[in-house]
C-alpha cells in the first residue's frame, strides 16, 4: 500500500514471533498427533509403529462406543435444545417490552462464567443428600422423585444434558437476537399488511429471513459438542460405570491416566474426523434447502 | 402481534422470569448457603442464614489455597493476554497495511487457527512442553493460551485496521518515522476499541481456561483458579457451605466484570466465536 525502504524485512520480523507461536504450538501438533495415532507409545519407552492397530482396537472397544453415543446425546441436547430454546427466547424478547435488557443480561450470564464454576454449581444443585434439586422436591412432598441424579447411569447424561442447555441457551439467544434485529422493519410491515401474524408470521417470515443464521448457530452448536470436556470431567469424570463419557473424556482417560499417548491420538484423530463429517454433511443438507 | 393481548403478554412474561429464575436461583442459593454453618444448611437448605458466617470464607480462602490461585490466574492471564494483543496487532497491522506476496496465504493461515480443536493438540503439546522442559511452569500455559488466540485477535484487529484510511501513515513517513514506529505511535492509538475488544475476549478466555491447566500443570502452587477449584471441590466433598464459599469467591470478580463490562462482552464473544 505505501512503499517504505526496506518493509520485506520489516514485514518479516513483524509476523515472525506470531507465526512462529501460532505455528509449533497449534499448527504443528494436529500433524503430530496424526503421525503418534499410528504408534504405540507410553510417552517415556521409544515408540513403535503399529499401523492401524490403535484404530482397530478403538472400533472394538464398546466403551467407545458409549462415548460416541454420549457425544450424540450431547449434539441433540445442543440442536434440539439449546438452538431451539435460544430461538423462543429472542423471538419472545424481540419487541419492545419493559426488562428486555435484564432477561438478555441475565440470559448471557452462564455464558461468560467458566465451564468449571457450572460444572461446580450443578455439583451443588444435583447433590444427593443436600442438593437444590432434591431439596426442592423433598419440600413440596415429592420425595419419590429424588435421584442420584449424577450417581445413576439412568439419570446421569439427562443431568448432564440439562447443565448443557443451561450453559450455552443464552448465547444462541443473543445470536438470534442480533439476527432478528436486523430484518428490516418493511419486512414486518409488509408481512402486517398482508394479514400475517403471530405464530404464522414468525414461521413463514421470521425464521426464513434469519435461516443463514440458523445454520450458523446449528454448525456452531455441533462443532461446540465435540468438544465438550470440562463439563463432564468435572461432574461426572464420565462415570459411573463410563455411563457419561464423552469421546474427548475417554481420549484425555486413555492418554493422561492411562498413558497411552498412541492410542489417545488415535482416538483425537477420529474426534477431529467425525466432527468434520457431520459439520460438512449439516453444511451441505443447509445449502440443499436454500 | 401488534395488537397483543394481555393474556399473551402475561404467558410471555411468565415464560421469561421462569427461564430468568431457572438462570439465577442455583447461584443466589449458592451465595446465600455460603454463609450458614453447616448444620443450619443441611437442617434447612432454604432458609436464610441466622448470622452470616464470614468464617466460611476466610476459611476457603485458606484450605483451598484460593491466595495462590488467584495470584497464578492473575499473572498467566494477564502475560498471555499482553503477548497476545502485542503480537497479534503487529501481525495484523503488517496484514492490513502492507501489499506483499504471501499475505493471503499468511491471513488464511492465521483463521484456520480459529477452526482447530484444542484436544487434537493437546497430547503434541504436552509432549513439546515435556521435551523443552517446561512441563508444570507458567510459560506451558502462557505458550498455548497464546498460539490459541492469535487467530481471533489478528482476525479482529486487521479488519478494524484495514478500514483506516491509506494516506494516514504518509505524515509519518515524511517525518521519516520506520514502520515499527508509525505502528506504535500512529496505528496502535487510533486502534484502541478494537484493541478493547480482543483484550476483553482474550481475559475472559484465558482466565476460564481448564484443560490445557489440566494437562500441563501439575504443581499445587501453580494451579490457576479453574484447576484449583475444581480440585478443591473433588477433595473438600464433606464440607458443602465451604465449597460454597470458595465458588462464590471465585464468581465474584466475573460477576462484576461481566456487569460492568456486558455490551463489549456480548458483543465480543458471539461475533468472535460465530465466525470462528
Amino acid at each position: 500500500m505505501h512503499t517504505l525502504k526496506g518493509t520485506k524485512y520489516a514485514i518479516f520480523f513483524g509476523l515472525l514471533p506470531a507465526l512462529i507461536i501460532y505455528l509449533g504450538i497449534a499448527v504443528v501438533p494436529i500433524g503430530m498427533s496424526a503421525y503418534y495415532s499410528f504408534m504405540n507409545w507410553d510417552g517415556i519407552h521409544p515408540m513403535t509403529f503399529t499401523g492401524f492397530d490403535n484404530f482397530t482396537e478403538i472400533f472394538k472397544d464398546s466403551i467407545f462406543w458409549l462415548s460416541v453415543k454420549n457425544n450424540m446425546i450431547i449434539l441433540l441436547t445442543g440442536v434440539l435444545g439449546q438452538i431451539p430454546l435460544g430461538l423462543l427466547l429472542a423471538l419472545l424478547l424481540n419487541r419492545s417490552m419493559k426488562g428486555a435488557g435484564f432477561f438478555r443480561t441475565i440470559g448471557f450470564l452462564p455464558v461468560v462464567i467458566s465451564s468449571v464454576m457450572v460444572s461446580l454449581i450443578f455439583g451443588t444443585v444435583y447433590n444427593t443428600e443436600y442438593g437444590l434439586l432434591n431439596s426442592i422436591l423433598g419440600s413440596v412432598g415429592l420425595d419419590s422423585w429424588q435421584q442420584n441424579w449424577l450417581g445413576d447411569t439412568k439419570w446421569s447424561m439427562f443431568s448432564i444434558s440439562v447443565a448443557y442447555i443451561w450453559q450455552n441457551c443464552g448465547f444462541f439467544m443473543v445470536i438470534f437476537l442480533a439476527a432478528l434485529q436486523n430484518i428490516p422493519n418493511e419486512v414486518n410491515e409488509a408481512a402486517e399488511l398482508d394479514g400475517a401474524s403471530g405464530l404464522n408470521k414468525v414461521m413463514r417470515i421470521t425464521i426464513p429471513m434469519i435461516r443463514g443464521t440458523i445454520l450458523i448457530a446449528v454448525v456452531f452448536s455441533i462443532s461446540n459438542s465435540f468438544r465438550v470436556f470440562d463439563l463432564i470431567q468435572i461432574m461426572t469424570g464420565g462415570g459411573p460405570a463410563h455411563a457419561t463419557e464423552v469421546m474427548t473424556v475417554y481420549m484425555y482417560n486413555n492418554a493422561f491416566v492411562n498413558m497411552r499417548f498412541g492410542y489417545g491420538s488415535a482416538v483425537s484423530v477420529l474426534i477431529l474426523i467425525f466432527s468434520l463429517i457431520v459439520v460438512t454433511i449439516v453444511n451441505r443438507l443447509g445449502k440443499e434447502k436454500a | 402481534m401488534e395488537k397483543k393481548s394481555g393474556l399473551f403478554r402475561t404467558l410471555v412474561y411468565a415464560f421469561l422470569s421462569m427461564f430468568a429464575i431457572i438462570n439465577i436461583f442455583p447461584i443466589f442459593w449458592m451465595i446465600v448457603n455460603s454463609f450458614k454453618t453447616e448444620q443450619e444448611y443441611s437442617g434447612n437448605p432454604f432458609s436464610f442464614p441466622k448470622v452470616l458466617q464470614f468464617s466460611n470464607y476466610s476459611k476457603a480462602w485458606e484450605v483451598a489455597n484460593m491466595n495462590t490461585y488467584f495470584v497464578n490466574s492473575i499473572i498467566i492471564t494477564f502475560a498471555s493476554l499482553i503477548v497476545t494483543v502485542l503480537l497479534g496487532a503487529l501481525a495484523a497491522y503488517f496484514l492490513s497495511r502492507f501489499e506483499f506476496k504471501l499475505r493471503g496465504f499468511t491471513y488464511g493461515l492465521f483463521l484456520l487457527g480459529m477452526l482447530v480443536p484444542i484436544h487434537a493438540t493437546l497430547i503434541p503439546i504436552f509432549m513439546i512442553m515435556k521435551n523443552i522442559n517446561l512441563l508444570d511452569t507458567y510459560l506451558s500455559l502462557i505458550l498455548p493460551y497464546t498460539a490459541f488466540h492469535l487467530s481471533l485477535t489478528i482476525f479482529i484487529l486487521e479488519g478494524f485496521m484495514r478500514g483506516f484510511p491509506r494516506d494516514l501513515e504518509e505524515s509519518g513517513v515524511m517525518d521519516g518515522a520506520g514502520v515499527f514506529r508509525i505502528f506504535w505511535s500512529i496505528i496502535l492509538p487510533i486502534t484502541r476499541p478494537a484493541l478493547a475488544t480482543v483484550i476483553i475476549l482474550n481475559f475472559i478466555y484465558n482466565w476460564n481456561e481448564f484443560l490445557f491447566a489440566l494437562v500441563l500443570i501439575s504443581s499445587s502452587a501453580l494451579k490457576t483458579l479453574p484447576l484449583g477449584l475444581a480440585n478443591f471441590v473433588g477433595v473438600e466433598t464433606a464440607s458443602l457451605t465451604l465449597q460454597m464459599a470458595a465458588l462464590t469467591i471465585a464468581l465474584v470478580p466475573i460477576l462484576i466484570f461481566y456487569l460492568l463490562l456486558q455490551k463489549q462482552l456480548v458483543n465480543g464473544m458471539t461475533a468472535g466465536s460465530v465466525k470462528g
